[in-house]
């Protein structure tokens, strides 16, 4: 797989210090991502799911160099990148772009939707032609269902979801192979969610992108992925294909997610209700010893808490949790 | 047992009345026309859902209701709390009313608490002033609504400060203080918009679990078609400021008449079906308030539209005994099959 992976993230690391306070200041360690490995073939649609404080934010800023990474490696197409210069970092930067959540606090509200997409173009490709920097804005706002003659407007002057398809034509417009979107639907409304999403579908068919989909509703995630990591607490839980990942989730953190997704479908919201657990999130400052999951786990056993679950496969299947060969011979 | 409840539910008078509610915000360009001569009825002890997208009015309703409508906005039309005039009351009225007959749940807790008070000083405060307690008798009374809502070790958190607590925790106090006078009426502002699946899931039942016990009606604004399928009695679809579409929630599940409903619910991505190879959408923008069409403000969206919408409002008109549409197309549904 390594052979062919557009993206190989490997053993990634990522801890912040965290400085005590008082007489007697107790210094610790905030590890936000641990451990983390993962690839992304060509053309691929990786989601990334997890509940808030998972570590999702920061593995895609890890992965754009837009904060330290403390220990690991971040592969494009073979070329290591936490050892890069800032110089020879800036032709690879081009191969990859982020669409952010929120469109309109991501837009600068005094540049004209022109100068907002032409911006990374000035950036990244300084020598390009002004006519040929002009038709590349023209054809991305066509890419994503804009139009040209709307080039200088406003970003207020646009909902919501034209607002995203700004943000979409702004990283598409330096041509990359993979495209990172971090929660780009999360603050869309339902019927605009959906036009975005197939927009997202058809982009990825013309010009064979790659995506890298995090975001926290699982229903959206199964419709665009092809392949689905969750995380918890900056650990990786389980990656596996969509169709076996929602069919049949190994890991019981998965199970949890699932369950707890609710159906827009009165008769079964009603008889199928999961009893919701009541316990919350450990402090990521003092994570459970062994498997972070522990804590929250149905399953959990004097194992689990001695020993740190290595993420193995299992049908194919990459699971980390002691009690996922049980859960894998089940129907 | 469920039905028998229901029965006794539906016979009952309503607790809250709105009668042609209208709410206009002046802006620098112009009038915006946020609710539109809307009639509802929230009955005693029921969960009504009341679902829209962004600037469909579902929440500028219940602040008008409430008399928290921004500077710029002005309400007129009816609301009648057990009979009570309420709408434009005066300050005095709707601040007594709001610590004690109506609770308020916002969608994010942490901007609707003071970060420089504790949770326990902003929980007793509420009794100190509305019921005259003691601050010894208000902390007792606020340990024990703490303890309902299933925050343990409630004597130490009332020393608490509104950041030491997570989304989850923050949206416990804030049913635990909106529980303390024991309203009548709870209305709940995306309550669980900010949170977790996993949370959600328990703030979810904490409400249901509420709502048993003590009998209280809720009113659950939200643009999630799954958490109302939850919770609600009844379900109230708003598109632009227009009640678009009403009715008891199977019914608004099962066999809904308006094509906006359909719309929504076939865009929205489930776990419970076959994954399509593409999502159903609604075509078009979202409305804009600055314009008050004389047709269905669905119209331009609308896959059914005739030319009739574009030039007159559909009334407001009864299918059943729980179930209102306004819409002028007659025909069947292209989901209908699905849909039934």
């Amino acid at each position: 797989m390594s052979a062919t992976a557009l993206l190989e993230v490997r053993d990634l690391a990522v801890h912040f210090p965290v400085r005590g306070r008082g007489w007697l200041p107790v210094h610790r360690t905030l590890r936000a991502v641990d451990e983390v490995s993962f690839a992304v073939r060509p053309g691929e649609v990786l989601g990334v799911v997890g509940e808030s404080g998972c570590g999702k934010s920061t593995l895609l800023r890890a992965i754009l160099r837009l904060i330290p990474v403390t220990a690991g490696s971040v592969r494009l197409s073979g070329v290591e990148l936490t050892t890069l210069e800032k110089a020879a970092l800036r032709p690879l930067r081009r191969r990859m772009q982020i669409v952010f959540q929120d469109p309109l606090a991501s837009l600068d509200p005094r540049m004209t939707v022109g100068e907002i997409i032409a911006e990374p173009l000035t950036a990244l490709l300084p020598g390009l032609a002004r006519a040929e920097r002009r038709q590349r804005v023209e054809r991305a706002l066509q890419q994503v269902g804009l139009l040209p003659a709307q080039i200088n407007r406003y970003p207020h002057e646009f909902s919501g979801g034209q607002a995203q398809r700004i943000g979409i034509a702004r990283a598409l417009v330096v041509e990359p192979q993979l495209l990172i979107c971090d929660e780009p639907v999360s603050a869309l409304d339902v019927s605009i969610k959906s036009q975005i999403i197939n927009l997202l579908l058809d982009l990825r068919a013309e010009q064979n992108l790659t995506y890298i989909f995090v975001a926290h509703d699982l229903a959206t995630v199964r419709h665009i992925a092809d392949r689905v990591m969750v995380l918890y607490l900056g650990r990786v839980m389980e990656i596996t294909d969509r169709d076996a990942l929602y069919a049949h989730p190994l890991h019981p953190y998965t199970r949890l997610l699932l369950a707890a997704v609710p159906i827009p479908d009165p008769v079964r919201a009603r008889t199928h209700r999961a009893p919701p657990g009541r316990d919350e999130l450990p402090s990521p400052l003092a994570l459970p010893s062994g498997c972070v999951f522990r804590t929250r786990c149905p399953l959990a056993t004097a194992r689990c808490a001695a020993e740190r679950p290595a993420l193995r496969v299992i049908d194919g299947r990459a699971v980390a949790c002691h009690h996922a060969d049980a859960a894998a011979g089940q129907p | 047992m469920r039905s028998t409840r229901r029965t006794a539910e539906l016979t009952a008078a309503a607790l809250l009345e709105i009668r042609a509610l209208s709410v206009q915000f002046s802006t620098g360009d112009g009038p915006v026309y946020a609710v539109n001569d809307l009639d509802l009825q929230v009955r005693r002890g029921e969960v009504l859902g009341m679902v829209g997208e962004s600037g469909s009015g579902k929440s500028q309703t219940w602040l008008a209701v409430l008399g928290l409508l921004a500077k710029n906005g002005h309400a007129e039309g009816s609301v009648r709390l057990d009979g009570e005039e309420i709408l434009n009351a005066p300050s005095r009225t709707l601040t007594r009313l709001r610590g004690n007959r109506v609770g308020m749940i916002f969608q994010d807790p942490m901007t609707a608490m003071n970060p420089f008070l504790t949770v326990g000083r902003q929980m007793t405060e509420v009794l100190q002033w509305h019921r005259g307690l003691s601050r010894r008798a208000a902390e007792a009374r606020c340990i024990e609504a703490l303890t309902a809502v299933h925050i343990t070790d409630a004597a130490r958190r009332l020393q608490m400060y509104p950041h030491e607590f997570s989304g989850g925790m923050r949206q416990r106090v804030m049913i635990a203080t909106a529980l303390l006078t024991e309203p009548q009426l709870l209305i709940c502002d995306e309550p669980t918009t900010a949170l977790d699946v996993t949370v959600q899931a328990q703030i979810l039942a904490l409400l249901d679990e509420l709502r048993q016990r003590h009998g209280t009606a809720i009113v659950l604004i939200t643009h999630d078609l799954g958490v109302v399928a939850q919770l609600a009695d009844r379900v109230v679809v708003m598109y632009a400021g227009r009640q678009v579409e009403t009715a008891e929630v199977h019914t608004l599940y099962g066999a809904y008449r308006h094509p906006y409903t359909e719309g929504l619910l076939r865009s929205v991505p489930r776990l419970d079906e076959a994954r399509a190879e593409r999502l159903a959408t609604i075509p078009g923008r979202p409305p804009d308030l600055a314009q008050r069409p004389p047709g269905c403000p669905f119209a331009p969206r609308c896959a059914y539209a005739a030319p009739i919408c574009a030039q007159q409002m559909p009334p407001l008109v009864a299918l059943g005994p729980e179930h209102l549409r306004a819409c002028h197309y007659g025909g069947a549904l292209k989901s209908e099959a699905r849909g039934a």
